[in-house]
């Protein structure tokens, strides 16, 4: 009976030894794997930051899940999941790529539409202010310097607009575009100038 | 496009016009859109195109109001 015991005991002390061995074995495996993933999406973080930010946070939440497993030592369940949010996190740079891609063509038709527009809105605007700078007494509620002061903010920034376009800063570039445009429209509807094709000025 | 400070002629779509009617003057414009009469010259000037005279316009006539 006692050697029956004996040898029950010896069993399972070389299974747990195997078990351990088994553990043993796999974590350096699934810290590798852990490791790959981590490097895949810290080399992916800022254009997918930018442009992909969702998906970039879909890795970086089963990244998480991974080293979850790992602190609760299921290694085989790190290196069965860590392929899949490997290669996931290695389609991130393709996938931000071709997000900015397409942000850049959209920026350029915009820049494109600006470009044509704003300076004839800017003319319009200088146009006013000249005939009413020659006026003795500029209508009622009509703010002449506020909107000499609008409009040569406005050029200004229509200068860096089109440096930043000329240096291929195509979004900065349609940032002090969209500057340039609101000061116009604020100087038109400070000289109460209805500019057509515009939302009409403010009383 | 390098100077955004362009003429603002007929071709700016962001010009404003006014279609005259009978019994308008350039004085009686001015004065609507600029509040003083004595501007007129300035909308004679900007429509030279189609106004050989300040004091004759007819309606019908679209006039650019710089």
């Amino acid at each position: 009976m006692m050697t029956k015991h004996y040898k029950l005991a010896g069993l399972l002390t070389v299974a747990a030894a195997l078990v351990l061995a088994a553990c043993a074995n796999q974590m350096e495996p699934a810290q590798a794997a852990i490791a790959g993933v981590d490097s895949a999406v810290t080399s992916a973080a800022g254009d997918a930051g930018k442009y992909a930010p969702e998906q970039l946070s879909a890795v970086q939440a089963k990244l998480a899940d991974l080293k979850a497993s790992f602190d609760k030592k299921d290694y085989q369940g790190v290196l069965s999941s860590a392929p899949a949010v490997l290669a996931e996190a290695q389609g991130l740079l393709a996938t931000a790529a071709l997000k900015k891609e397409e942000m850049m063509k959209a920026l350029g038709t915009e820049w494109t539409g600006l470009a044509a527009s704003l300076p004839q809105l800017v003319a319009a605007v200088k146009s006013r202010v000249d005939v009413l700078s020659k006026s003795h007494k500029p209508p009622a509620g009509v703010d002449l310097a506020a909107a000499k002061s609008g409009l040569a903010d406005a050029t200004t920034m229509w200068g860096k607009a089109q440096a930043a376009f000329s240096s291929g800063n195509v979004e900065d570039a349609v940032n002090a575009a969209k500057e340039v445009k609101a000061k116009a429209e604020a100087a038109a509807a400070a000289l109460k100038l209805q500019l057509p094709g515009a939302a009409p000025a403010k009383p | 496009m390098t100077d955004p400070i362009q003429p603002a002629g007929a071709a700016n779509a962001f010009a404003q016009t006014y279609e005259v009617k009978a019994g308008d003057t350039l004085g009686k414009i001015a004065q609507q859109f600029y509040g003083d009469s004595s501007l007129y010259m300035q909308i004679f000037e900007a429509n030279k195109n189609q106004l050989k005279d300040p004091n004759k316009i007819f309606p019908g006539q679209k006039l650019v109001i710089p």
